[in-house]
C-alpha cells in the first residue's frame, strides 16, 4: 500500500505572488496529519492543491496513489473534503444535502439509503435530518458538512479548520468522531488554529509564508525546540521565522 | 454630516471596487441611448414591396417606379418562378405584394372597371396599416399624373405645419425619454440591490452596532448613486444634444431641478424594495418589475397611454417616470416653463414625499 | 445519468422551495405579458384633434365628419383663438390641429381648388408622420367623391394572417420569445454563480462530478423552466387575448428546443465571466436588452439604419423572433422558415459549445 499523500517540491504561484513555496511532504495511510500556520500562510492554497481544485505551478505527487496532475478525477473518488466554509446547500434540508452528495458519488441507490443512516447513527444527526441546513447551529452545520464529505467512505480525507467557530464541548465531540473515522482506517488531513487539536494529531507540520518550517510528532517538536507546550512552541517558531525574513 | 460623508465614501468604495457593475451602470445607459436612438424608429419605412406585373406594359412599369421612388417602399428579394402573391408573401421577404393583373393599360386608356390588387403581410397589423395607406397615396398620385391635361384635381390640398420636431426625427421623441427610464433604473435598481447586500452579508447589523443613526445610514449609502444617477442622466442627456441633435428650447436648470426631485422619488422606491426584501436577488427581480418594466412600458415613453386600455392608463397615474418624461420632452422639445408643467410637477413632488416619508419609515420600523 | 437526476433534483428543490423567487418565475411573466399584451401598441389611433371651421358650410362639415368617422382622429373642442394654438399644444390639450378657411366650399364648387391647413405636434415623430398621412388619404377620398374625378380604376387591398389587424396578436407570440431568453439566460447565470458565492460549487469540485454531468445538470433544470414558463405565456395569450394559432406546436417547441441551447450557453457564458449574482443579472439583463430591441420585437428591421440591420444578423433572438411569429401567426413550416432555423441552429450550436469550452472544472 502506497502512502496516503507524497508531495515533492509542491509550488503555486498567483501572478508574482508565490502561495505555496516548494513542499515537500508525505501522510502515511491511516496517519491523523495536522497542518499548521498562521493565517495566509499557504494552508488552504496547498490542501487545494492536493484535493484537485488548483493546478500546482510546478512540483508532483501522487495523492491516494494517483499522480496529481494527469489522474485527479480519480482522486476525486477516494477523498473527501471539507471546507472552513460551510458549503452544503443553506435552503436544502440535511437529509437532501445527503442524498445529492450521495448521488453525486454515485453510490449506489441500495447502498446509499444504508450508508446514510449509518452517517446520521455515527454523527447523532437523527434530530436534525429534516431541517433546512440555514437553520441549524453552527456545530451541527459543521457536523453535517462532515457527513456529507464521509458518505461514499473516502480512503482520505481533507479537512480545512473543520471546527471554526465551534463550541469546546461540540469540538471535543467533533474529534471524536474523526478518531473513530482514523481507527477505521481513514487518512486525516487536517488545518488547524487550535494548538489542543494540534496536539491530537500524529505529526504536524507547520507554514510559513509558503513553506514548510517544521514538520513532526508534536510532543517531539516540543521537547526539541524547549518550550513549554505546542502553542509556545508555534509562536517561537512563527516570529524566529518573521525575524529572519 | 461627517458619519454621513464616512458611509458615503465606504460606498463609493464598494462602487469602485466592483468594476463590473460600474461597467454596466456607464455602458447599459449608452447601449440603451444608441438602440432606442437609432434602432427603435417607429417610422415605417422601407416597406418591402413584391411586384407581380401580368400586364406588362409601359404603364403598369411606371406605377411599379412610382411606388420605388416614393421613398417608402423598396424591392423586395425576387423570385422569378412565383406567380401566386400569397406564395411571394410566404416565400420572399415581400411585406407586400402589389398584383397587376394583364389589362391594366387598356383600363387606364378607356377608363374601363379595373382592380389592382394589393395583398399586405398583416402580421405585424402597425407595418400593414401605414403600408396599406402608403400603397393608396402612391397609388392616388399616379392616377391624378395620368390624366390628360386641364382634368386636374381641382379638389381639397393640404399644407403641413409640424411643431417642435419638424424632421420628424423618432429619437427627438425617445432619447429625451430615457433619461427617466435611465434615472429609474440606476437609482432604484442599484440602491435597493445595495441595502439588501449588506443586509445579507451582515455589515447593515454592524453598522447599526455603530453610533450611526438609521437616518445617517440611508443618507450615506444613497448620496453616491444620486451622484451616479445624475452622471448617467447628463451622459444621455450630453449624448441626446451632442450626438441626436435633440434641440433644448427650454431651461436647463427647471430640468435639473426635477431630475434631483425624481432621481429622489426612484432612490425612495429603491429604499423601500429594499425594506421588504432579504436577498440581492429578490431585490433585483422586485425592482425589474416595479421599477423596470413600468418605467419602460407604461410610462409612455415607447407606447402611447391614451392608445391603452382604461384601466391601464389608471394604473400609468401611479407612475413617476410618466410625469418626469412629461417634463422633459416638455422643456427640451416645447420649451415649456413651470407655468405649463405645473400640474405634472406637482404630482411628482407630491410623490417624491410620500415616499420618502414611507421609506423612512418602513426603514426605521425594520431596524427597531 | 444519474449524476445529472441528482443536480436537476437538488435545482429543483431549490427552486421550489424558495416561495417568493417562485412566485417571481412563474407571476411575472403573466403580468409581463398582460401588461405588455395591452400597452404595446403602435398603432396610432384617437389622435386629438381642433377643428377650426371658418367655412362652416354643410361640405366643411362634410370634411370634417370624414375625419373623425375613420376611428383615427377624435374631435376636441376648442376655446383657443388659432392665433393662439401653439400655446395649447405646449399644454398637451391635443395633438393636432386642422383649419378650413372660410372660402372652401366656393372654391371648391367653382373648381378653384383649396387648401386646408393641419398642425401637428411631432414630438412623438412617429404618431405625428402616421396622422399626416391619414390626413392626406381622407383628404384624397373626400377630393374623389365631391370633385369631378371618380376613377373607375380602383385598389383593392386585402390583409393576410391578421385580418382585424390587431397589433396583440402579433406582440404576444413576441412577448413569449423575449420571456423565454430574459428567464432563462438569467437564470442559468445566477444558479452557476450563486454556487460559487456559496462555495458550494468548490465542494462539488472535489467530487467525481464530470464536466458534462455539471453543465447538464445545471442546464436542463432552467430548460425544463423555461418550457413551463413559454407554456404558460402561450396558453395565457391563446385564452386570454384569443391569439389564433395557425402552425405546428411541434415544430415550435422543436425550435424552442433549440433556441434554449443559445439561452442556457449566454448564461453559461454570463456565469464564467461574473463573481457575483448581483453582476450575473447585470451582464443577463444587458444581453437581454441588446437582444430584444435588435430582434424585431418593438418595430420592423428593415426600418433600422442598415448599420444596425447588419448587428440583427448576429442577434439569435432575432431568428426566433421571426420563427415564432411565423409559425403562430401564418402557419409557416419547414419550407417557409428554413432560413431562420438553419441560422438559430448555427448560431445557438456554436454558442453552446463556445460556452461549454469556456467553463472550465477547476476553480482558478
Amino acid at each position: 500500500m502506497s502512502r496516503a499523500v507524497d508531495v515533492v517540491d509542491l509550488t503555486k504561484k498567483f501572478g508574482d505572488f508565490t502561495a505555496v513555496n516548494s513542499i515537500s511532504l508525505s501522510v502515511e495511510t491511516g496517519e491523523i496529519f495536522g497542518f499548521l500556520g498562521a493565517n495566509g500562510a499557504g494552508k488552504t492554497t496547498a490542501i487545494r492543491m492536493l484535493c484537485g481544485l488548483l493546478l500546482p505551478t510546478s512540483g508532483s505527487g501522487t495523492v491516494a496513489g494517483y499522480d496529481i496532475y494527469k489522474e485527479n478525477e480519480k482522486i476525486k473518488h477516494s477523498i473527501g473534503y471539507m471546507s472552513q466554509k460551510f458549503s452544503l446547500y443553506p435552503d436544502l434540508t440535511g437529509m437532501e444535502n445527503l442524498t445529492f452528495y450521495g448521488s453525486v458519488y454515485r453510490i449506489p441507490r441500495k447502498q446509499l439509503k444504508d450508508r446514510i443512516d449509518k452517517v446520521i447513527e455515527t454523527l447523532s444527526l437523527a434530530d436534525f435530518i429534516d431541517r433546512p441546513s440555514m437553520a441549524l447551529p453552527v456545530g451541527w452545520r459543521q457536523r453535517l458538512a462532515l457527513g456529507a464529505a464521509i458518505l461514499h467512505e473516502p480512503k482520505i480525507l481533507f479537512l480545512d479548520e473543520p471546527t471554526g467557530g465551534v463550541d469546546p464541548v461540540f469540538r471535543r465531540r467533533f474529534w471524536e468522531m474523526l478518531y473513530r473515522l482514523a481507527e477505521a482506517g481513514t487518512t486525516l488531513f487536517v488545518t488547524t488554529h487550535y494548538m489542543d487539536e494540534a496536539e491530537f494529531c500524529g505529526r504536524i507540520s507547520i507554514m510559513h509564508r509558503g513553506e514548510i518550517v517544521e514538520l513532526g510528532n508534536p510532543k517531539e517538536l516540543i521537547k526539541k525546540h524547549g518550550q513549554p507546550d505546542l502553542q509556545e512552541t508555534f509562536i517561537s517558531l512563527i516570529s524566529a521565522e518573521a525575524n529572519n525574513a | 454630516m461627517h458619519k454621513i460623508i464616512h458611509i458615503a465614501r465606504k460606498e463609493i468604495m464598494h462602487i469602485r471596487r466592483d468594476v463590473r457593475s460600474l461597467f454596466i451602470a456607464i455602458l447599459m445607459p449608452l447601449l440603451m441611448t444608441f438602440l432606442y436612438g437609432y434602432a427603435i424608429n417607429l417610422d415605417i419605412k422601407n416597406i418591402k414591396l413584391g411586384v407581380l406585373d401580368f400586364d406588362k406594359s409601359v404603364e403598369s412599369r411606371e406605377l411599379v417606379t412610382k411606388y420605388f421612388s416614393s421613398g417608402y417602399f423598396i424591392p423586395a428579394e425576387s423570385q422569378v418562378q412565383l406567380d401566386d402573391p400569397e406564395r411571394v408573401l410566404k416565400l420572399t421577404d415581400a411585406h407586400v405584394v402589389l398584383v397587376i393583373k394583364p389589362g391594366f393599360a387598356e383600363a387606364l386608356a378607356n377608363r374601363t372597371e379595373y382592380q389592382v390588387g394589393l395583398l399586405l403581410d398583416g402580421a405585424d397589423a402597425n407595418l400593414a396599416a401605414a403600408a396599406g395607406n402608403y400603397a393608396a397615396a402612391v397609388f392616388n398620385q399616379y392616377l391624378v399624373s395620368m390624366l390628360p391635361p386641364g382634368m386636374e384635381l381641382p379638389g381639397v390640398t393640404m399644407s403641413h405645419q409640424v411643431l417642435y420636431n419638424p424632421d420628424l426625427k423618432s429619437s427627438h421623441f425617445f432619447v429625451p425619454g430615457l433619461v427617466g427610464v435611465i434615472l429609474m433604473m440606476i437609482s432604484a435598481l442599484l440602491t435597493s440591490i445595495t441595502i439588501a447586500r449588506e443586509k445579507e452579508t451582515g455589515t447593515l447589523e454592524q453598522l447599526l452596532t455603530s453610533p450611526v443613526t438609521p437616518r445617517q445610514i440611508i443618507i450615506g449609502k444613497v448620496l453616491p448613486y444620486i451622484g451616479l444617477a445624475l452622471f448617467d442622466g447628463l451622459l444621455v442627456y450630453g449624448f441626446a444634444i451632442l450626438h441626436f441633435h435633440v434641440p433644448m428650447t427650454g431651461s436647463n436648470l427647471l430640468l435639473f431641478v426635477f431630475g434631483v426631485i425624481y432621481v429622489i422619488a426612484a432612490l425612495s422606491i429603491g429604499v423601500l424594495i429594499s425594506t421588504l426584501v432579504k436577498t440581492q436577488q429578490l431585490a433585483m427581480m422586485a425592482a425589474l418589475t416595479v421599477t423596470m418594466l413600468p418605467s419602460v412600458m407604461l410610462s409612455g415613453f415607447v407606447f402611447e397611454i391614451k392608445n391603452m386600455p382604461l384601466f391601464l392608463q389608471w394604473v400609468t397615474s401611479i407612475i413617476p417616470a410618466k410625469y418626469f418624461i412629461l417634463i422633459i420632452r416638455g422643456i427640451m422639445l416645447k420649451g415649456s416653463g413651470i407655468e405649463v408643467l405645473w400640474p405634472q410637477a406637482a404630482v411628482l413632488i407630491v410623490m417624491t414625499l410620500v415616499l420618502l416619508g414611507i421609506a423612512a419609515k418602513k426603514f426605521k420600523m425594520k431596524i427597531g | 445519468m444519474r449524476t445529472i437526476l441528482a443536480l436537476v433534483r437538488k435545482e429543483f428543490y431549490q427552486v421550489f422551495r424558495d416561495r417568493n423567487m417562485l412566485r417571481m418565475i412563474f407571476l411575472m411573466p403573466m403580468i409581463q405579458l398582460l401588461i405588455l399584451g395591452y400597452a404595446i401598441n403602435v398603432d396610432v389611433k384617437n389622435i386629438r384633434t381642433a377643428f377650426y371651421d371658418y367655412d362652416n358650410s354643410s361640405l366643411s362639415r362634410e370634411y370634417i365628419r370624414d375625419f373623425s368617422s375613420g376611428g383615427y382622429f377624435i374631435t376636441t373642442a376648442s376655446d383657443i383663438p388659432l392665433p393662439d394654438v401653439n400655446e395649447a399644444f405646449t399644454e398637451n390639450r391635443f395633438d393636432a390641429a386642422i383649419i378650413i378657411p372660410e372660402d372652401f366650399s366656393e372654391n371648391i364648387y367653382t373648381g378653384q381648388g383649396v387648401t386646408a391647413g393641419m398642425i401637428v405636434d411631432a414630438t412623438n415623430a412617429n404618431s405625428a408622420a402616421i396622422s399626416m398621412g391619414y390626413a392626406g388619404l381622407i383628404t384624397a377620398r373626400f377630393n374623389s367623391d365631391y370633385s369631378a374625378l371618380a376613377s373607375p380604376i380602383t385598389m383593392r387591398q386585402r390583409l393576410l394572417y391578421n385580418p382585424e389587424a390587431e397589433s396583440v396578436y402579433y406582440m404576444v407570440p413576441g412577448i413569449v420569445a423575449v420571456l423565454l431568453t430574459m428567464i432563462t439566460v438569467m437564470l442559468t447565470s445566477m444558479a452557476i454563480v450563486r454556487e460559487r458565492e456559496m462555495g458550494t460549487l468548490e465542494q462539488l469540485m472535489v467530487t467525481p462530478i464530470s464536466t458534462p454531468a455539471f453543465i447538464l445538470g445545471k442546464t436542463i433544470p432552467f430548460a425544463i423552466l423555461g418550457y413551463i414558463e413559454m407554456s404558460i405565456a402561450l396558453a395565457f395569450g391563446i385564452l386570454w387575448f384569443n391569439i389564433p394559432f395557425a402552425g405546428s406546436w411541434l415544430l415550435l417547441y422543436g425550435v424552442a428546443f433549440v433556441f434554449l441551447f443559445t439561452t442556457l450557453g449566454v448564461g453559461m457564458f454570463i456565469s464564467t465571466v461574473t463573481g457575483t449574482q448581483q453582476q450575473a443579472m447585470f451582464f443577463a439583463w444587458f444581453f437581454s436588452i441588446f437582444a430584444i430591441l435588435t430582434s424585431g420585437f418593438f418595430n420592423p428591421i428593415s426600418n433600422m439604419p442598415e448599420s444596425v440591420q447588419y448587428l440583427t444578423y448576429l442577434n439569435p433572438l432575432r431568428y426566433f423572433m421571426a420563427i415564432v411569429r411565423g409559425i403562430m401567426m401564418k402557419g409557416a413550416g419547414v419550407l417557409e422558415l428554413y432560413r431562420d432555423i438553419g441560422s438559430l441552429v448555427v448560431f445557438s450550436l456554436s454558442i453552446f459549445t463556445f460556452a461549454w469550452m469556456r467553463f472550465s472544472k477547476r476553480v482558478e
